[in-house]
């Protein structure tokens, strides 16, 4: 597949994008920049805008594909004010660089969401919740929304429609749990970022128990395109029925080209490594992939031609979550790399529930054990019934983190047992 | 009321009630940890695990965090549930130490049951176990992190019940830590709760530690005695001493928690400096020696000056039986009293508040969480009666307006509005906000006027004693009773000064304070004084006057359980038995007649007879320090001695008070304390006669309070409430402060013609411009202002040290 001639598909998000600069005010603009804000501001109301994005089929890029429209719809139309818009520039999943790479490349479209959704919601502050690594892009953030405040997108009267919105940048303190839309919350008000379990929900009791909106950047960035050029278009962007818009893929692992790549909905996973990626690296076999960063659960090569969008996913069972493709090749030993994802989990859980808490580091340590050949049948059984108990942990953190061992024993039963049978690991 | 299955068992429970709380109603105890009835549900451990087969919800559920509706059908026995369960369990053990035998917890730790009950009796996990460093947390509480199961009941409690911040949770994951950012004593005065309810042993009692095992103790529910709040609490007695105080629950009271005043004030009971001994002129005697003298001389100076020359002076950390002992004694022998209160003014506005009380105004400590609107005035909840502090933060935090008017800088662990008033002004204000109508109240407090007009469940908090005047309670009472008039459930909650004022108010004779009666002995009236469990040389404010009376008796006998100043200058003096020993009736602020039966026997501790040999081994028949008999005992025994006394049993009510012939405490109270049938009218009568306007303060005003820790008469011979006293200082508004040159920091010399004691100055801009503010600390020389409320006319301050100096 590699020698067939890499498919022409429209850039949108990324369209902006240059190797070594970001995108200014000027640039964006003549690429459409602020016209759907400019139309909605003049002609249009909340309603309007809620309905439109509903209508685009638009779900949430951060991982659980919630119609961002049905979210906006959820604030009752006599919530109290003030109402927020909480950008999650938290990105800490991993595999996961979608979101640095949006700001990198155009921040005012960015900013252009925000003021959308923050219109939509009838909301006066817009906050962008950036993980501390991204020093650089917050930075970027500040500046240019004091550039667009000069230019009367961003503050008081925006485009003297009467509405106002301020934007400010919070730098996260650095946690994953912190990604987690209640959490998140939480972390904003300066208190622990526990998850809080539903109801009430965030659009109804919120930050400062007032509605508030949380949305990923690229949830945010889609916005203004739709907005601009209708639901129907951004439907027809995707490949699949059931798909809508683009989706920018961040791939990583054994390729020959990572990175961020902005292809229609429901492309097939097949392409992407193959033509976009360059290819398995080194003439290597394709033997999984985690299609949607590290709490997905590992598609087999059997399902290469699985076109990635949230409902062909869904249908065998994946879910396509942040669309962070990790792959990896014959070479690679999935039960290493299992002890690998849990470990970040055992370290990452907010500690709040025992299962999550408590759980993971114990499963970790049963996978090690079969990871060093010291496992045994009973320790399989072990950590397959643990797994399944974590689905009755508090938030979705701990079903997340034991995605990938369900994955692994559900596809890749014969690789465990390898290394229970031979006492060690295969790959070393 | 919804209805549903448990474990094909019926209920209906109440809307709102979670399928945990219903569960219990049918008698299935499912396990928790993190859950606690006080502190809700947040779903946390992950233990309360049932398998809900019909209705809205399906599959393994947390019953904590559903409430129960209709058509449920819930499996507190399903293999998916219990398995889940026992993998809990198997989690939050695979760090736990098993160090059991010497936890302080063992026997009686919520983690042993749910380990044994849940099945998980094998240890599987192989890893290591995560290790933490512990941390001094101050010499109430003990702290042991590796124990932990992360429940988060302690951080939960100590900041969101109790509203204190140095005690939280820090780190995540399996790395969770609770305890402070660093070493160092805890700052909340409720923080032995955390003992309580740490459902394994992080949090152990420090005191008691190594005197025994859960099952080694005599345990006895009984009544705090140290302020007027009346908490139920558990005495742990081991080898004839007091060894632990838990809190115990009490639907109407304290719910489950006590404050640490009241957890580790007892040291006074099994003190080495308890006197065990009778005295006669300061040599030690046998008791009968010590009865007939003390007969003899009453006999010998009644004789000479009449019956009317013998008084008797009480308070209120006696039982109503005692108390009715000296007022029986009192009528039927023609002396004088018994004077339960210090001052005129104290037990004028103690016995107006009441007087006041009735059953439609009296809120419990447990009610007064539902109040919207707490207005708390001439009282300082935290120092005076901590748990009802405890109580206002929960109304506080489920939405309630609190405001405080008091001259002292109150502090109070919510947010509250606070209105520094001079004791002066207090009652005006009320009488401000009693008017009928909004618009009379004067532009300061209309918006005060304005939220109680919009409340529906106001209470007035309000001192009743020595710093809230008689006027202030009456303007106390009368705002409620307008409230309620107005048709709000308004309610009315008096701070009074001892455990038992309620029942002094009812029991105080002629005169009924200890200032008139000192005027009478002066003037040569009174000749004889029994001092019964009461230590005026140490309450009293102006002490050389009340040294110069009292050198001027033929004769003062003294009964108590501890070693005053009074006793020791007593001619004749009798060992009382404490609380715990005798148990007893008390009337709490609410009228509440509650009964605590004796915790044990008495005597000397073996801790203290055994010389340190273990085990201890003293072979005597008898059982040293048993000598002491309760005080009302006591005294029916000097005064039986008498010709012509009288000899009746000191539970014996008849004749002592028209509202108490009859009275019987047992059946009064039964098993949880009922209300008092006798002390309450049951409605608001009209209004009493309008008092006159308070005395203007002219000068300033110094004003004798109490604290948490140092001034309550038993509590402050604790050592480790010791150690959490902060120094007593004079406390000021800055801009008073500058009037005499000094600052936050200086040191001062207060004088008057009786006296002067050096103290630090700290300034607060809460405290009323013109009030000067004194704990009557036990570290502090206080008595030489004469009042508790003195003028500063009468008062010299001289900055005596700067800052370091």
């Amino acid at each position: 597949m590699s020698s067939q001639e890499t498919k022409k598909y429209p850039s949108v998000l990324l369209q902006n994008r240059h190797p070594d600069r970001i995108a200014t005010l000027d640039e964006y603009r003549r690429s459409g920049g602020y016209e759907g804000l400019t139309a909605l501001l003049g002609a249009g109301n909340p309603k309007q805008a809620q309905q439109v994005l509903l209508d685009a089929n638009l779900l949430g890029r951060g991982g659980a594909a919630f119609p961002a429209g049905k979210k906006m719809m959820t604030i009752a139309e006599n919530a109290p004010f003030p109402r927020y818009v909480v950008c999650n520039a938290d990105e800490m999943e991993p595999g996961t660089f979608k979101d640095r790479v949006l700001i990198f490349a155009d921040p005012h479209q960015l900013i252009e969401g925000i003021v959308i959704a923050g219109y939509a919601a009838r909301a006066s502050h817009g906050i962008i919740f950036i993980r501390p690594e991204y020093e650089q892009a917050a930075r970027i953030m500040e500046r240019e929304i004091e550039v667009a405040r000069s230019e009367g997108l961003v503050g008081r009267n925006i485009l003297q429609s009467g509405y106002d919105m301020e934007i400010v940048v919070h730098r996260s303190g650095g946690r994953y749990i912190c990604g987690e839309a209640t959490a998140q919350i939480n972390a904003l008000m300066g208190v622990r970022p526990n998850p809080k379990q539903p109801p009430p929900y965030p659009t109804t009791k919120g930050l400062w128990q007032r509605p508030t909106v949380v949305q990923n950047v690229e949830t945010l960035c889609c916005m203004p395109h739709i907005l601009r050029n209708g639901a129907q278009w951004f439907g027809s962007l995707a490949l699949t029925e059931n798909g809508a818009g683009t989706k920018v893929f961040c791939v990583s692992g054994r390729v020959e080209r990572p990175g961020c790549y902005e292809l229609p909905m429901g492309v097939p996973l097949k392409e992407i490594v193959e033509v976009h990626a360059g290819g398995i690296k080194n003439g290597g076999r394709f033997k999984a992939c985690l299609p949607g960063g590290a709490s997905t659960a590992f598609v087999p090569a059997r399902l290469y031609d699985i076109p990635m969008d949230y409902e062909s996913l869904k249908q065998e069972g994946f879910r396509l979550g942040t669309a962070a493709v990790m792959v990896f090749d014959h070479s690679d030993c999935l039960v290493d790399a299992t002890v690998n994802l849990l470990d970040f989990f055992a370290r990452e859980s907010c500690g709040w529930c025992t299962p999550c808490r408590d759980g993971l580091p114990y499963i970790r340590d049963l996978m090690k054990r079969v990871e060093a050949g010291r496992g045994s049948t009973e320790t399989i059984e072990k950590i397959e019934t643990m797994c399944r108990h974590m689905w009755s942990a508090y938030c979705a953190f701990a079903p997340g983190a034991v995605s990938p061992v369900q994955g692994l024993m559900a596809e890749f039963k014969d690789e465990v047992m390898a290394h229970v049978e031979q006492g060690g690991c295969p790959f070393k | 009321m919804p209805k549903l299955i448990i474990d094909d068992i019926s209920v209906a429970v109440p809307e709102g009630t979670k399928v945990i709380e219903a569960a219990e109603q049918v008698g299935i105890h499912i396990p928790r940890f993190c859950y606690h009835p006080a502190l809700g549900s947040v779903g946390a451990c992950r233990v309360c695990a049932v398998k809900f087969l019909q209705g809205p919800f399906k599959g393994v559920q947390m019953s904590c965090m559903i409430e129960a509706a209709d058509g449920m059908v819930v499996s507190t026995t399903d293999p998916e549930a219990v398995d889940f369960r026992r993998h809990v369990i198997e989690w939050l053990m695979i760090n736990h130490p098993h160090d059991c035998p010497v936890c302080d917890e063992g026997g009686h730790c919520l983690l042993q049951d749910m380990t044994v009950s849940g099945g998980h009796g094998m240890r599987r996990y192989q890893g290591k176990k995560r290790t933490y460093l512990d941390q001094d947390l101050g010499p109430l509480v003990q702290h042991e992190m590796n124990r932990c199961i992360q429940c988060y009941r302690c951080s939960r409690f100590y900041q969101e019940y109790a509203g204190y911040r140095d005690l939280g949770v820090m780190g995540i994951a399996s790395r969770v830590y609770y305890g402070r950012f660093g070493p160092g004593t805890l700052k909340s005065p409720f923080s032995g709760n955390l003992i309580d309810i740490c459902p394994t042993g992080v949090y152990t009692d420090r005191p008691s530690r190594y005197k025994g095992r859960r099952w080694d103790y005599e345990r006895t529910p009984s009544v705090c005695i140290h302020c007027c709040l009346g908490c139920r609490i558990t005495v742990n007695v081991r080898y004839r001493e007091v060894v632990r105080i838990e809190a115990r629950y009490s639907p109407t009271v304290n719910g489950h928690f006590i404050c640490d005043r009241g957890r580790y004030g007892f040291f006074y009971a099994s003190s080495d400096r308890r006197p065990r001994k009778a005295r006669s002129g300061g040599a030690e005697t046998r008791p009968k020696n010590a009865r007939d003298e003390a007969a003899h001389r009453l006999e010998e100076i009644t004789a000479r000056h009449g019956s009317g020359s013998v008084a008797v002076v009480g308070g209120s950390r006696s039982t109503l039986e005692t108390l009715a002992a000296e007022r029986r004694i009192c009528r039927q022998l023609g002396w004088q009293g018994p004077s339960l209160f210090t001052g005129t003014e104290e037990s004028a506005a103690a016995r107006r508040a009441a007087g006041h009380l009735t059953t439609d105004l009296a809120v419990s400590l447990e009610a007064l969480k539902n109040a919207d609107l707490i207005l708390v005035a001439g009282a300082d909840p935290i120092n005076e009666a901590p748990m009802a502090a405890l109580a206002i933060r929960q109304a506080a935090r489920n939405g309630a307006h609190i405001e405080v008017i008091d001259p002292r800088p109150v502090t109070l662990p919510l947010e509250y509005v606070h209105r520094p008033a001079g004791t002066d002004k207090i009652s005006e204000i009320l009488r401000g906000l009693g008017k009928p109508s909004t618009e009379d109240a004067s532009g300061d407090i209309q918006d005060l006027a304005a939220r109680l007009d919009q409340s529906r469940r106001p209470v007035v908090v309000c001192g009743a004693g020595k710093i809230a005047s008689e006027r202030t309670v009456e303007q106390a009472a009368r705002l409620a009773r307008n409230l309620r008039r107005a048709g709000k459930k308004a309610g009315l909650f008096f701070v009074m000064t001892g455990a038992n004022t309620f029942a002094a108010c009812r029991m105080a004779g002629d005169p009924a304070d200890l200032e008139t009666l000192l005027l009478m002995i002066e003037d040569g009236k009174v000749r004889a004084l029994v001092v019964v469990e009461a230590d005026p040389m140490s309450e009293y404010p102006d002490l050389a006057r009340l040294v110069d009376a009292l050198a001027k008796l033929d004769l003062m006998v003294v009964l108590d359980c501890i070693d005053t100043e009074t006793a020791r200058a007593a001619h004749v003096f009798f060992p009382t038995q404490t609380f715990f020993e005798t148990g007893g009736t008390l009337i709490n602020n609410e009228a509440r007649i509650q009964q605590a039966r004796p915790a044990f026997a008495g005597g000397t501790p073996i801790s203290q007879t055994g010389g340190g040999s273990h085990p201890p081994r003293v072979f005597r028949d008898d059982i040293p320090g048993t000598e002491a008999l309760s005080a009302g005992q006591l005294l029916m025994d000097i005064v039986s001695a008498l010709s012509g006394g009288i000899s009746r049993s000191v539970e014996e009510f008849d004749g002592v008070a028209p509202e108490f012939s009859g009275f019987d405490p047992v059946e009064a109270t039964g098993e949880r304390g009922t209300w008092a049938k006798l002390p309450l009218r049951t409605a608001a009568g009209p209004d009493s006669p309008q008092m006159g306007g308070e005395t203007p303060i002219k000068k300033g005003e110094l004003l004798l309070v109490e604290s948490v820790y140092g001034t309550e008469a038993l509590s402050r011979s604790s050592p480790w409430l010791q150690e959490l006293e902060s120094e007593p200082a004079l406390t000021l508004h800055p801009e008073d402060a500058s009037r005499w040159g000094l600052q936050h920091g200086d040191r001062c010399e207060l004088s008057t013609e009786a006296g002067a004691l050096t103290v630090p100055v700290h300034t607060s801009r809460s405290t009323a411009p013109g009030t000067l503010v004194l704990p009557r600390h036990r570290r502090l020389r206080w008595q030489v202002f004469q009042h508790f409320r003195s003028g500063l006319d009468t008062v010299r301050i001289r900055k005596t040290g700067g800052e370091g100096a």
